[in-house]
Parts: C-alpha cells; sequence; structure tokens
C-alpha cells in the first residue's frame, strides 16, 4: 500500500517536474476524441447522403423521371444499339431518365410478377403476345388504344396492332416480329445425297428430306415445332381451326387434325426426329443445330446469329430457305411487344419511350441490326428489307419479308389459358408415347376445353 | 433500524420473485433472450412469417395484379376435383420410393469409408462433393448425360447393350425414376456424413463383445450396429422424406414436370399455378395440404423409429 503510495508520489513529482507531462492520460482522452468527431462525422455523411436521396429528383438537379425499361435476351448482343437508343432518347428529352435491364425469356414472366407484387414494376417491358394477353386479362397493363392518339397507332400495321388485343382493346405496342424460315446446313445435305439448291417448297419435301437425312447421313433432318402448344399454329397453318367461329367451342378433333398428328406420331415412332423435340422446342433444336447434328433448323431468322457466334463453321455451311406455307396459306408470326404496366409510376413517360422505341426511324434501325421486321408500316417499306446478299442472313431476311403478308400472329388467346394449354401439352404427349391413339387424345382434350371454355 | 431493516428485506423479496425470478436469473434470462434475437428475427422474417401468410392466403383469390379476394374455403373445395393435384401427389408418393434405397445405399458406404485406410478421407471427399455442388449444375450435368445423343446412351450403344438410344428424360415410363436416380446421387453423400458420425459414435465395445460370442460380420452389423444407428436413421430418413416431398430443381431442370406430366411432383404444381398461372391463393392452399402431409409423414416416421415404440427391427 505505502509503496503504490509512493510510485504515485514519484509520478506527480515527476509530471510537476515536467518529465512526463501527462501525455499518458492526455493520449487516450484525445483518442476517445477523435474516434467520436469521426463517427460523427460518418453519422453525418449518412444524414446527408440519406436525405438526399429522400430528397425529389428536382430539388437534387437530378432527372425527373427515371423510366426502367426491360427487354428480353438483348445483351450481349445489340448492348451499342439499345444504349443509343436510351442516350438519344434522354438526350431529346431532359429530365428523364432510362435504366436498362435486360431479361432472359424464361424468367421475364416471373420476374415482372414479382416486380408487379412489390410494387416496383418495370415502367416500359418487352413481352410476347400469350404474356401480354395473359396480364392484360387481368388488368395489369396500360390500355393503348386510350393511351396512343388515332393518328400514332396508323403508324403501326392494323394486324399487329391487333396482336396485343384482348377483349377487343390493345393493351401492348407491337415492336419486331419474326416469321420463321428453314436454315439447312448443306453439308449434311451433300451428304445424304440432297442438292442443297433445292430446298424442301412443301412440309410434305421437307419430311421426305428429313427421313432421306436420317436415313443417309445419319443425323436426324428435322426437329418439327410441336412442343407445348405450337402443334395449335401448326394445325392454323395448315387451314385446321381450333376454335368454332364464336370461340365458345374447341373444334380441333376432326379426321384431317387427327391424320395431321398421326402423321408426326408415326414420324416419333420411326425415330425420323428426337424425343427431345417435344421437351426442348426451339432452343434444342438451335443448340443440335449449332452442334452440326441436325440437317434443317426451322426458326426465326434472329437465332441464326446465336448459330453464327456457337459454331462459326456450322453457319459457314448454312443456307437459308422459305418456310413452307400450308393449305391454310398462313405462317405463324411470333411478335414482341412493347407494353407498360398499370402501376407505373411514369405510365405518361413511358407511353412516349414505348413509342419512342417502336417508332421508324428506331425499328429500322433495330432491322439492320439483326433479322427482324419492324411493326410500321413506313419502316416495313425501305428498300433495306427488299435487299439481297450471299449471307445467310441476308437470304433470311429477303424471303422472312416475301413470307410477311402471309404471317399473322397465331397464338390462341383463350380464357383459364394455363389450363387449357396444360390439358392439350398432356394430350399431345400421350399421342407421341403411345398412352393414347392421336384421335383419343384429340377427342379428350376436346371434350376437356369444351368443359372449360 | 429494525423497521429499516424489515423494509429493505421485503423490497429484496418483492425484486426476487418478480415473475418468480430473480434478478440474477433475469439477466440471465434477457441475456439469452438476446442471443436468440437475431435468429429469431431471421426465422420470424423468412419461416413463420411466410407460413402464416401463406396459410391466410389460402383463403383468398390472389393473382399478384388485382387486390385478393377473400374466398374461404372454396379452393379446399376444388382441390378434390383437381385431377392435376392427384397427378401430383401420385409421383410425390412415388418419389418417397427414392428414400428407403438412399438410405441403404448411405449406411452402405458409410458402413464402407468408416474403415482406417489411407487416403479413407478422400474417398469421403469425393462421396460429399456431389452435395456442395448446386442441384442446377447437378441437373444440367445430368440431363447433358442422360439425353438421347448423351453420353449414357452413347456408352450403352458401343458396349452393344442396345440398338436405339434409350429417352431417359422423355419416356413417360422412365423420366420420374431418372429424375429419382440424380437426387439419390446427389444426397447420398449427405447422408453417409450422418451416417458415418453414427457409426463412429458406436463404442467398438458391442461389437467386439458380439465378435467374441461368435457373431459374424453380417450379424455384428445386423444385431449390433444397426440397431444402434437407430436415431441417425431416423434424422436421415425423415430429413430425405420431407426433401423427396419437396423435390423441385431436379425436375424443373430436367424434364419441366413432362413427359405427360409424369414428373409433376407437388413442390412443381406449386409453383406451377402460383408462379406460372398467376393463382397464388390455389397455390397456397396446394401448399398447406403439403405441408399438413410431410407433418403427418414426419410424425408417422418419429412413431415407427421411436425408442420403445413400434419396433422397425
Amino acid at each position: 500500500m505505502s509503496s503504490t503510495r509512493s510510485r504515485s508520489d514519484s509520478v506527480r513529482r515527476e509530471r510537476a517536474s515536467g518529465r512526463i507531462p501527462f501525455v499518458c492520460a492526455r493520449t487516450s482522452v484525445a483518442m476517445i476524441r477523435r474516434l467520436l468527431a469521426l463517427v460523427l462525422a460518418l453519422i453525418c455523411a449518412l444524414a446527408l447522403a440519406l436525405t438526399l436521396a429522400l430528397l425529389p429528383s428536382q430539388v437534387r438537379g437530378g432527372p425527373s423521371v427515371t423510366l426502367e425499361f426491360w427487354t428480353i435476351s438483348l445483351q450481349p448482343f445489340f448492348n451499342d444499339y439499345v444504349n443509343g437508343l436510351i442516350a438519344a432518347y434522354e438526350r431529346s428529352n431532359p429530365g428523364v431518365k432510362v435504366r436498362w435491364v435486360d431479361v432472359q425469356f424464361a424468367a421475364v414472366e416471373q420476374k415482372l410478377l414479382a416486380a408487379l407484387a412489390g410494387g416496383v414494376p418495370p415502367d416500359v417491358v418487352n413481352l410476347n403476345t400469350e404474356t401480354t394477353a395473359r396480364l392484360a386479362e387481368r388488368n395489369a397493363l396500360v390500355d393503348m388504344d386510350e393511351a396512343v392518339p388515332a393518328q400514332v397507332r396508323a403508324r403501326y400495321f392494323e394486324g399487329l396492332w391487333r396482336s396485343g388485343q384482348v377483349r377487343g382493346r390493345t393493351y401492348a405496342l407491337p415492336w419486331y416480329v419474326v416469321p420463321n424460315v428453314i436454315a439447312y446446313n448443306t453439308a449434311i445435305y451433300r451428304r445424304a445425297g440432297l442438292n442443297p439448291s433445292e430446298p424442301p417448297q412443301t412440309e410434305e419435301e421437307m419430311i421426305q428430306h428429313a427421313r432421306t437425312i436420317k436415313d443417309r447421313a445419319k443425323v436426324y433432318g428435322f426437329m418439327p415445332n410441336l412442343d407445348g402448344v405450337r402443334l395449335l399454329h401448326r394445325f392454323q397453318e395448315n387451314g385446321l381451326p381450333i376454335l368454332s367461329a364464336d370461340g365458345k367451342r374447341a373444334v380441333f378433333n376432326s379426321s384431317e387434325h387427327v391424320r395431321y398428328l398421326t402423321r408426326y406420331v408415326d414420324l416419333l415412332k420411326e425415330d425420323y426426329f428426337p424425343e427431345d423435340t417435344l421437351r426442348r422446342g426451339y432452343l434444342g433444336a438451335t443448340e443440335r443445330y449449332s452442334a452440326g447434328q441436325l440437317g434443317m433448323l426451322i426458326t426465326g431468322p434472329q437465332f441464326l446469329l446465336r448459330v453464327k457466334n456457337d459454331n462459326p463453321e456450322v453457319y459457314a455451311q448454312t443456307f437459308v430457305a422459305a418456310y413452307p406455307r400450308g393449305k391454310g396459306n398462313t405462317l405463324h408470326l411470333a411478335t414482341m411487344t412493347m407494353a407498360v404496366p398499370k402501376s407505373s409510376r411514369n405510365a405518361a413517360s413511358a407511353v412516349d419511350f414505348a413509342l419512342f422505341v417502336t417508332n421508324d426511324e428506331n425499328q429500322l434501325a433495330f432491322s439492320k441490326q439483326v433479322v427482324v421486321f419492324p411493326s410500321t408500316r413506313q419502316a416495313a417499306a425501305d428498300p433495306f428489307f427488299r435487299r439481297g446478299g450471299a449471307g445467310p442472313e441476308d437470304v433470311a431476311r429477303k424471303v422472312a419479308a416475301a413470307d410477311l403478308p402471309y404471317a399473322r400472329d397465331l397464338s390462341v388467346i383463350v380464357p383459364n389459358a394455363g389450363d387449357l394449354f396444360r390439358i392439350f401439352r398432356e394430350a399431345v404427349e400421350s399421342a407421341f408415347y403411345g398412352k393414347r391413339t392421336p384421335k383419343d387424345a384429340l377427342d379428350w382434350v376436346v371434350r376437356q376445353w369444351n368443359a372449360r371454355l | 433500524m429494525a423497521a429499516d431493516i424489515r423494509v429493505r428485506s421485503d423490497r429484496a423479496r418483492r425484486e426476487a420473485n418478480l415473475f418468480g425470478l430473480s434478478r440474477r436469473q433475469w439477466r440471465a434470462t434477457i441475456t439469452a433472450y438476446l442471443f436468440l434475437g437475431p435468429a429469431l428475427l431471421l426465422l420470424g422474417v423468412f419461416t413463420f412469417y411466410p407460413v402464416a401468410f401463406g396459410t391466410v392466403l389460402s383463403l383468398f383469390d390472389y393473382d399478384v395484379i388485382s387486390p385478393p379476394r377473400f374466398v374461404g374455403l372454396e379452393h379446399f373445395r376444388e382441390l378434390w376435383e383437381d385431377r392435376f393435384l392427384w397427378i401430383a401427389l401420385a409421383n410425390s408418393t412415388k418419389f418417397l420410393l427414392v428414400v428407403p434405397v438412399l438410405q441403404a445405399l448411405s449406411i452402405g458406404l458409410a458402413v464402407a469409408v468408416n474403415v482406417p485406410l489411407r487416403g479413407i478421407r478422400w474417398f469421403r471427399a469425393a462421396y460429399y462433393l456431389p452435395v456442395v455442388t448446386s442441384m442446377v449444375v447437378v441437373g444440367l450435368m445430368w440431363r447433358w448425360l442422360l439425353e438421347q445423343d448423351g453420353v449414357v446412351n452413347y456408352a450403352l450403344r458401343t458396349i452393344g447393350l442396345m440398338d436405339r438410344p434409350i429417352p431417359w428424360l422423355g419416356h413417360p415410363d422412365l423420366a420420374l425414376y431418372a429424375v429419382m436416380f440424380v437426387t439419390l446421387w446427389k444426397g447420398l453423400g449427405y447422408y453417409m456424413v450422418i451416417y458415418l458420425a453414427g457409426l463412429q459414435a458406436i463404442s467398438p465395445e458391442y461389437e467386439e463383445a458380439a465378435i467374441t460370442d461368435g457373431a459374424s460380420r453380417w450379424q455384428v452389423f445386423r444385431w449390433v450396429t444397426l440397431p444402434l444407428l437407430r436415431p441417425s436413421i431416423l434424422l436421415a430418413s425423415t430429413i430425405s422424406a420431407i426433401a423427396a416431398l419437396k423435390v423441385f430443381e431436379e425436375v424443373y431442370v430436367m424434364t419441366g414436370g413432362g413427359p405427360m406430366f409424369r414428373t409433376y411432383t407437388m413442390f412443381f404444381y406449386i409453383f406451377d399455378k402460383g408462379f406460372q398461372q398467376l393463382d397464388l391463393g390455389y397455390a397456397a392452399a396446394l401448399a398447406v395440404v403439403l405441408a399438413v402431409l410431410v407433418m403427418a409423414l414426419s410424425a408417422a416416421n418419429f412413431l415407427l423409429f421411436r425408442q420403445g415404440g413400434w419396433s422397425y427391427y
């Protein structure tokens, strides 16, 4: 005890003498002060940042409107085009900022639903006609007939304007369209003893070529578009109706329908197209074609870009021919649309931006990037679409342009589409896998549809 | 002075008896809850709240876009006439077949790697590798292997076992079993580790005693090891049965529910109904049915393996 006292006395004495000038004590106090100052500064900075973030953008001096723009699978091939589009719009509309989000095709519907449910919808979203109809049925999209003046509506092809229609009202602007073509591998054609300069002219010839290729070149000749509900498109292309005139009854079980389905069921049984045709659809077909394992690829010409990217060698051997028209003298035209969710906080600006993206000039510029076709009259009349060329994409553009007058969106719009399409898929697959005869399968699905329509 | 002491001791008694806990016990309880807090918060937000919300949602019509509309038990009445529910239930029930096979193989594998061999850890790690691989990656890999022109068919054709490739994922009678095989392949390592821990917790004296009594290796395994593994079997088979009823990723990646809805399981149906057809109220009702099934199955499993209860052996 006395030793402690004597030590502290000696320290006090030394401090008094100036040899230990209260440095240790002062250091810790100073450190705490510095730390406190740092924490305070951080809190102030955070508060300032939060305040700025919460202030209306006009006060901040930033854009007054930020539009979120969703596209389907355009990255990375079209980054320059879309970014250019956005920059041009922002230049001519100061105060508007566009945030671009690219979503994979398979994910777009779910991502959109999650955004709608979360109250953070995109302002402009690229959809296909089926999804447009599904959302429009639930009153989730802006009515374009109301939002777009008549003289602006007149810029679009009338038939395409109707492709986004539900109950007589249009809920999305038509963007680009892509009729199918046949891309075929000339090396496989030669191996099979077929003449590459004589592509199939009819569906029957296409089947015959597929048989020859399988028999002689030992690879599959084609993967017909029959997966999901695409058989419904094939029926219509062959002049076979789906619904009665009043739309209240399913009628796709006539002997003609049965004969058409039986033809393909037999081809699968004889192994003239692979079973994953029914499972993997056009993605599986594009992969197989890109790997040099498929004679003919029935595809939208925009997928040629994927072939070119995946396997330049196969691309170099690719010729393109027109997709054969059946008795219906029409062919399915997949239409991409541009919709604005009703819950968008900037619906008016969003419609304006969607009109900008789909105007003549921008659609023509997009069509020059990839083989797609514009939905506006003036852009489609451009001489560019009549110009030929040697490459597969040039040929595809020319043949698809020639097919455009016959093409229309053959998507079947029915209430309870999810249930009806599921039943249709089940019936068709049961015919292909021999669990039902094609007649039984179609009779059964028609009964099921009629009970629900 | 005496009065002062009495007042103070009364206060001390009151403090000590606040809800029957002393100050010290209160402090310990609060500390414990503070430690539990973060986990409880996470469970509350990500488990209890969604469960409660989903259960309530099953009484509403809700399509994400329009406001929910109360329909009472209407969805549960609809369920009885929904043929896709029965298809999905049948497929999920078939999927349960994977549980006993998976348990038997995992026990076998655990016994095989429970030997003091040089480098045995490498084997254990190798068997565990699929467990830490993403199910999507595993699904894609096996889809590629099992495709019509995939490696499996190529191998079978090369050794002359068949002329035409087998559509493992495309044939209605095979697809579910192909998906089950992948679940089994991926889960094997996980259950092996559970059984390995169980085996290593068994005292060697029991087995040594049985050997001394003249029991064969099989008899030791059958009558000593296996009964002592019962707690591990209970745990692993319960987890595995729940996982089998909730199978989704494999189906989504490999078959998409087809062909002919033969791989359309309960979880896939819930996903399809909720997120493809936007019928979230009905999907919630399906989820409630699945939850009840899972709970019933787990209870049955516990009953089956409970010590002193209905004997498994």
